[in-house]
């Protein structure tokens, strides 16, 4: 039914099947550093986040568990599959990571755990990346297994929804580490800041930044969102005075907030959707007569970062982050981590968004 | 002879294991197999059951030839387990196979009947004169489990066994004991100087011993099992055995008393849960409820066949046990069992106290867990260790990784299975890895502090319940957070 998801096996005989595989080829060398599980509820997933798996399996050993579940039919039904993704390493040897895939009808809850999430690696990490809104099957049970959660806050519809839930799922596991691909998009964005602030001119200039503006494309609103609250709360800034409504909508697709520095000056911030930008376009932080600015072209495979004072103007280049999701995730298991910055800047962002 | 050759154990494992012995030569030539037991059957009809099970279950798979040559030597003997006249039919046989085949008269009777013959049979042996050996010859018994089903039944029955044969000759089995990684925890702890020195209190944390099953009553087990519960069935023999493997002191030689000695010292020192109290404070019990296990619906204890509906037979079970000796002072031992978990997997989880984190506890993340040694007895018989390493990268970020050893690939031939071990060794006069009559005693006056709490106060602690497929009830979570700890995740 599905060649690219392997052998189809029953249920009750996966760890069997697992052992035969292996034993088929003595050249293979089965590697492992994490469960590396992907919930979707979107149908032909599957398929695609095999797809997906294959190209992360290249840098990241894993066991993949893949779950693709169809909750509109009330037929309870689960049905299994085994593969391995094979590389080579350094031209030589087979290195290999299992893959199960598991496609499950009707509710789901108790089987995903019981029956899914019976086969993990054991001692390893479980990083779970879920992909879309976050269903009731998104409940204490299922989460309280998870020591990573992935997933992507631009793709939900209610954020201010979604956000309490990921945080209700922090409060009850002390282990679970929430990684939003939305914050790791801003990552290049966040290092050549903070990178920029090490010129002694843009370094003067912190104490009296008096404006932000930050554009964006409409689909990364929430990187953008997070972007603004990693900003407050490094700078240490304090909400400022109510903008009257004029102020807070000052065109179409753009909003402001105001802050106070520690020092009580003002801040205004801007956020502009743009369609035709980047995904995070570009951040300006002005200072006087200082601009600290970080740039992104639509399609650009660079970040320009630039500081602009009088007689005296520096350009760098930099990485960009991975407009793709598989990239996004790769470079999250790539950094591993608790993720204790996102943790930080999160009631801030919450309240932005509330705003 | 085996005793009960009808049954499940002699055609699923012991014929089984026999047969892979002789196909690997380590059978001596000159055994007989006779199958003894109360149904009517030709040696024919006994051989062809036999045949049908091993195509199944042989490790070595089933070769038509070698089966051939091995099923020769197997009879059948029928008899009522207390008909006198059966036992003297049978010395009369064993003479004449003596012999034909120039035996010296050695002679292994395995009691693999329903405990209820137990008594019977080895009256019965001592009756017909086939308890004791010839001169220059032995005669030795082995005793299956359940042995006893409380501290007196077990020395009642000790007393028979002790009667009719000498506790030299007497191997009560425990298959447990028999499995690969089992055996491979003394060379673990004593022949590897790595882990000896932090084998105590000052290093480790936390031991945990799982035995995790992910089927119910099917097969017409709920009869047996209602009678019995998970910790007379499983926590009483194998899994206190295990515990004394893992916390005793190093014995002076390998002789089977000098290791038997050094085990029984760790069941005596377990502290006692003599009270209902200290029970509900240490001892979760409960049943399943319906729930999906492999993806089936599976229904909950007390609908299962053969299962009293307003059963009080506990289906999980989980222990915290404290061992009062230098070494173990302050550490708790956690002991699971349980039905309809969500995999079938039997391990020791050896928790290492984390470091100070002096240097890391301030990196982004601290330190990811201790360290974490696991023995896996069944699948996978292997070991593995758990260590943090450092990401590959410019910074300093610190995640888990495993090394794994596993004896089905690392040493390129398979394990024998338990009971090839353990009958090979019971041929041998080894009695290393079968308990003595002092650790089965002493096992069940722990055993039987709980049971009482259970069955015979006046406040019995609560039966907990869990959804079949998950891994047992919240009440025994909470057992281990009191103390700041987790099960860990299989």
């Amino acid at each position: 039914m599905h060649p690219e998801l392997g052998r189809e096996v029953p249920i009750g005989g996966i760890d069997k099947e697992l052992r035969q595989l292996w034993a088929e080829d003595d050249a293979r060398t089965n590697a492992s550093l994490v469960n590396l599980a992907v919930y979707s509820e979107k149908p032909g997933s599957l398929v695609e986040n095999s797809e997906a798996m294959r190209e992360l399996t290249r840098e990241h050993a894993c066991r993949a568990l893949l779950v693709g579940i169809d909750r509109s039919v009330e037929e309870t039904s689960i049905t299994a599959w085994i593969t391995a993704h094979c590389h080579l390493s350094h031209g030589q040897k087979s290195v290999c990571c299992e893959q199960l895939s598991f496609a499950l009808t009707g509710r789901a809850t108790g089987r995903l755990r019981n029956t899914v999430f019976a086969h993990l690696n054991s001692d390893l990490p479980l990083i779970l990346w879920w992909q879309g809104e976050l269903s009731p099957i998104f409940s204490e049970r299922f989460y309280s297994l998870i020591d990573r959660l992935v997933y992507d806050s631009a793709e939900w519809a209610n954020p201010e929804e979604s956000f309490p839930k990921i945080m209700e799922a922090m409060e009850f596991s002390s282990r679970l580490v929430p990684q939003d691909l939305s914050w790791t998009r801003s990552f290049q964005f966040r290092v050549s800041v903070a990178a920029l602030f090490d010129d002694p001119v843009a370094q003067n200039a912190l104490s009296a930044v008096a404006s932000v503006e930050i554009r964006y494309h409409p689909s990364s609103r929430m990187a953008a969102l997070q972007l603004l609250a990693w900003l407050v709360v490094q700078a240490n800034w304090r909400d400022g005075l109510e903008l009257d409504l004029a102020d807070k909508r000052q065109s179409k697709g753009a909003k402001s907030y105001s802050f106070e520095t520690a020092a009580g000056s003002a801040v205004r911030a801007t956020l502009v959707a743009d369609e035709n930008s980047a995904p995070l376009g570009s951040l300006v932080i002005r200072a006087g007569d200082v601009s600290v600015e970080v740039i992104r072209e639509a399609g650009s495979s660079h970040l320009l970062r630039r500081v602009v004072a009088p007689g005296h103007v520096t350009e760098s280049p930099g990485p960009v982050d991975s407009d793709n999701p598989v990239g996004s995730v790769g470079e999250q298991l790539s950094r591993g981590g608790k993720n204790s910055l996102y943790v930080k800047i999160l009631p801030r962002f919450q309240q932005l968004l509330a705003d | 002879m085996i005793f009960g050759a009808t049954g499940d154990l002699t055609h699923r494992k012991l014929v089984p294991a026999l047969y892979n012995l002789a196909v690997d030569g380590e059978l001596p030539p000159g055994v007989k197999i006779l199958g003894f037991a109360r149904r009517d059957k030709s040696d024919e009809e006994f051989r062809s059951g036999l045949e049908e099970l091993n195509r199944k279950v042989s490790r070595n798979g089933h070769d038509e030839e070698l089966w051939s040559g091995f099923v020769r030597n197997i009879h059948y003997h029928q008899s009522e387990f207390t008909d006198a006249d059966g036992y003297k039919r049978l010395s009369e046989r064993l003479d004449e196979i003596d012999r034909e085949r120039g035996g010296k008269g050695n002679r292994l009777f395995y009691i693999a009947s329903a405990p209820e013959f137990f008594d019977d049979i080895l009256e019965q042996l001592k009756a017909a004169g086939l308890s004791k050996a010839a001169k220059g010859c032995w005669s030795r018994v082995i005793v299956e489990k359940p042995f006893g089903t409380d501290l007196a039944t077990a020395q009642h029955l000790n007393q028979v066994v002790n009667r009719t044969f000498e506790e030299k000759d007497t191997y009560r089995i425990d298959h447990y004991l028999g499995k690969e990684t089992a055996q491979n925890l003394m060379v673990l702890r004593f022949a590897n100087s790595i882990f000896e020195p932090l084998w105590n209190s000052r290093y480790i944390d936390q031991i945990q011993i799982t035995c995790s099953e992910n089927l119910g009553m099917e097969g017409g087990r709920g009869g047996y099992y209602d009678k019995a519960g998970a910790l007379r069935d499983m926590v009483q023999n194998h899994l206190l055995q295990l515990l004394s493997l893992v916390a005793m002191e190093p014995p002076t030689d390998l002789s089977a008393d000098g290791v038997r000695d050094e085990k029984v010292k760790v069941i005596r020192s377990l502290r006692q849960w003599d009270s209902p109290e200290k029970v509900a404070q240490n001892v979760v019990r409960a049943q399943y409820v319906a729930g999906h296990v492999d993806g089936k619906s599976v229904p909950g204890y007390r609908e299962e066949d053969r299962v009293d509906p307003e059963s009080m037979t506990e289906a999980y079970v989980a222990v915290r046990l404290m061992i009062d000796t230098w070494r173990w002072s302050g550490v708790p031992f956690y002991i699971r069992m349980g039905k309809q978990l969500p995999k079938k997997a039997t391990e020791i989880s050896v928790h290492f106290k984390s470091p100070p984190c002096v240097l890391f506890n301030a990196l982004p993340g601290g330190v990811p867990g201790g360290n974490v040694l696991v023995i896996r007895i069944q699948p996978d018989e292997g070991i593995s260790l758990r260590m943090v390493s450092k990401i590959p990268g410019t910074s300093l970020r610190l995640e888990p990784v495993k090394m794994d050893f596993r004896y089905a690939t690392s040493f390129g031939k398979a394990s024998p299975e338990a009971y090839e071990r353990l009958l090979l060794d019971a041929m041998a006069g080894d009695a290393t890895l079968f308990a003595r009559r002092d650790e089965v005693e002493e096992a069940w006056r722990f055993i039987d502090h709980i049971e009482h709490a259970w069955h015979q106060s006046e406040n019995p602690p609560p039966m907990a319940e869990f959804v079949a497929g998950t891994w047992g009830p919240k009440e025994a979570d909470d057992l281990l957070k009191e103390d700041g700890h987790e099960w860990r995740r299989l």
